[in-house]
């Protein structure tokens, strides 16, 4: 068992299922939709960016590719949610912007743990 | 990806950017968590925002104060843990992204993808230099005054820095890196098209063999100069069939060889490498005996010659061996040259040339003084290893200087600048004394003493006039070339030399039609390779040498008629 590669799954599956929890619920319902999940996917999905450099291979190049994707999904829900509660302009399409950018991210994190999976299926060892 | 320079650093920022991300988020979790209180006493949560604000100005040490509201005391407790873990977590990353941009494998791949770039970019033929001496330095600048580019490798950085600042008329590709491996050459360009040759000078011969035997199988079309010394590394070298070998002591050799044979050859020679011009006496070496200091390679090529044309010589030599039959009849004595008893006992005094040629400059020099002083009417023929010494030479007064690195020099740069000068002279080499000296005579009389010796090329680029005419099917000769346009029944002060066409070679071309891919070896004035290089590229002057009448311009006539 190779610790690393502990870590690295723990962050890239950890970083798919807090973004999950922060996607699920009503999209036009702020209360279903805690502020820290938010935080905590982004500080998690960044983790998960940094361990993914520096693997040179083709498949390395797609994950990071997929992570970053998530990162600046992510980034643009915080940027929006940050805009709108400090003009004070909350409303239903805002929150839904920022729901659905980190359900974009969702996507993304779910195609970079697919690939991981497979990557560990195909690996002899 | 081949942005390996990227890649270094982002694998080098790994852990200070978690370092960094894992800080900053608990910092700023933690002053979200912790309460505060506002300016009229009620209880508040700082925002995400807030809190990323004042952490980010808290660790990069900035410093605006306390926002939004003055902090509680729980509040100032967790900022001044906050404090020590994100500042030191911020200097780590900035110490480690600063030690990565500036680290030695990152220089080296930077400078290796820019080296590649510029490699890539160049659109002349050039040829790819190993090492950075003395003697590169100057074939360096006889390549880029025929207009090739060259890249230089060296294994050595502080070689390749001071190789920076040599001045030379182009911008040199430089490399850091063992030319040794086949990855270096073919970062080199070694593969490219416009590669014409590769020079490899290495002191170590078998270096020279590697580069020859890799050059083949990578590029066969490129050309291998190389330096050997050794027989059997010769040999081999040449066997890889795109390889030239220059071997110093067997080019002083011929020298000799020719010198005896026929001196006018020898000025001929002078001229073709430009050493000197055609209105030089030739050399006659005396006759009599020949004293020879130094029996390694360069006495023993020699002795080769002296056998040939039964000169009486000896030899000295402290440190060599040779065969018990020379030692018995006297033509070999195994002691230390620079002595003037033993000078005395192999007949100094009586020696018509001393051939001083130990691989020590100031051996050489100090044999040459003795001998001056014992026979003052000696003819002196000194071997010198380094350009560095020259001025003492000159001021020696030696009747025949033979300088390895001015060989290395000439043969280099004429094997891949003009390798057909170098086919011309070795045809020359073969010929009769008779025959060069009516040649000199003829060049002497025709065009000067000094011609300049131009090569013409038959392609669309340099002879555009030419190739049309040669397309359509029209026979020219090569005298068409002669005539002089102020009056083309008047010939122009230059003669063909050699016509070279498909490894034919056609010594002093005469009533030969040109033909398309023919390259010619002209002896001219500057004046008459002007009007050689018009009548080849300009219609109206092509018609008017050929035919003796005026082209008639089909635009003009319309206009006219």
């Amino acid at each position: 068992m190779n610790l690393d590669k502990v870590i690295s799954g723990f962050f890239f599956i950890l970083a798919m299922t807090i973004n999950f929890g922060f996607f699920y619920g009503d999209i036009g319902n702020p209360e279903l939709h805690s502020v820290y999940e938010l935080f905590a996917a982004l500080v998690v999905s960044l983790i998960s960016t940094v361990l993914k450099i520096g693997d040179k291979t083709q498949l390395g190049a797609v994950l990071l590719a997929t992570s970053l994707v998530a990162d600046i999904q992510l980034i643009g829900a915080v940027t929006v949610w940050t805009v709108t509660e400090y003009l004070s302009i909350v409303d239903v399409e805002a929150f839904a912007a920022i729901i659905s950018l980190s359900g974009g991210a969702l996507l993304a994190n779910i195609t970079s743990v697919i690939l991981y999976i497979g990557e560990t299926l195909k690996s002899k060892r | 990806m081949n942005n390996n320079a990227l890649w270094i650093i982002l694998q080098k920022l790994r852990i200070p950017l978690l370092v960094i991300i894992v800080t900053y988020s608990v910092a700023i979790l933690g002053m979200v968590l912790i309460p505060g209180m506002d300016d009229s006493g009620k209880v508040y949560h700082l925002s995400f925002f807030d809190a990323f604000y004042f952490v980010s100005y808290m660790a990069s040490t900035i410093g605006f104060g306390e926002s939004p509201y003055a902090f509680t005391y729980e509040q100032k407790l967790w900022v001044s843990v906050c404090i020590y873990i994100t500042v030191i977590g911020w200097f780590y990353g900035l110490g480690a992204l600063v030690s990565a941009v500036t680290d030695k494998t990152l220089k080296f791949e930077m400078m290796k993808s820019r080296f590649r770039k510029k490699v890539k970019a160049l659109e002349n033929d050039f040829v790819i230099v190993l090492g950075y001496t003395h003697v590169n330095v100057e074939i360096i600048k006889k390549l880029h005054m025929a207009n090739m580019e060259v890249v230089l490798i060296d294994e050595d950085e502080e070689k390749i820095n001071l190789f920076m600042l040599e001045e030379l008329k182009r911008d040199v590709p430089v490399m850091v890196g063992n030319a040794l491996l086949t990855e270096t050459l073919q970062y080199a360009g070694i593969l490219q098209n416009n590669c014409k040759g590769i020079i490899a000078l290495f002191e170590n011969e078998e270096h020279n063999f590697r580069i020859a035997i890799l050059t083949k199988f990578l590029n066969s079309k490129v050309k291998v100069v190389a330096k050997s010394t050794y027989d059997d590394i010769s040999k081999s070298i040449l066997d890889t069939d795109i390889a030239k070998v220059i071997n110093p002591f067997e080019v002083f050799s011929k020298r000799i060889d020719v010198a005896l044979r026929s001196p006018y050859t020898l000025v001929l020679e002078n001229w073709i490498y430009g050493n000197s011009d055609l209105s030089e006496k030739p050399l006659y070496l005396p006759d009599g005996k020949y004293v020879i200091c130094g029996y390694g390679r360069f006495g023993k090529a020699l002795q080769l010659k002296f056998n040939k044309y039964g000169i009486e010589h000896v030899f000295i030599d402290a440190k060599r061996l040779a065969h018990h039959t020379m030692i018995e009849d006297g033509s070999f004595v195994r002691a230390n040259p620079d002595d003037k008893d033993i000078l005395l006992d192999v007949g100094i005094k009586e020696a018509a040339a001393l051939i001083v040629g130990t691989k020590n400059d100031i051996d050489n020099l100090s044999i040459v003084i003795t001998a001056k002083k014992l026979n003052p009417n000696i003819y002196i023929i000194a071997r010198e290893n380094t350009m560095q010494e020259v001025s003492v030479f000159q001021a020696a007064d030696i009747d025949w200087l033979f300088m390895i690195e001015q060989i290395y020099i000439n043969k280099a740069s004429m094997a891949l600048v003009n390798p057909v000068k170098h086919s011309f002279l070795k045809l020359v080499l073969k010929q009769e004394e008779s025959w060069v000296k009516s040649f000199i005579n003829l060049l002497k009389n025709q065009v000067g003493i000094n011609p300049l010796l131009e090569r013409l090329d038959i392609n669309e680029e340099s002879a555009y006039a030419l190739y049309q005419e040669l397309q359509n099917g029209v026979d020219i000769e090569i005298e068409v070339l002669l005539c002089s346009l102020k009056n083309r029944k008047e010939r122009n002060p230059a003669l063909p030399l050699l016509l070279y066409r498909k490894g034919k070679k056609i010594l002093l071309p005469n009533n030969v039609n040109l033909q398309i891919g023919d390259q010619i070896l002209f002896a001219c004035t500057r004046e008459s390779l002007m009007e050689i290089e018009l009548i080849a590229s300009n219609i109206y002057e092509l018609h008017y040498a050929k035919y003796g009448q005026e082209k008639e311009n089909p635009i003009l006539r319309k206009f006219f008629s």
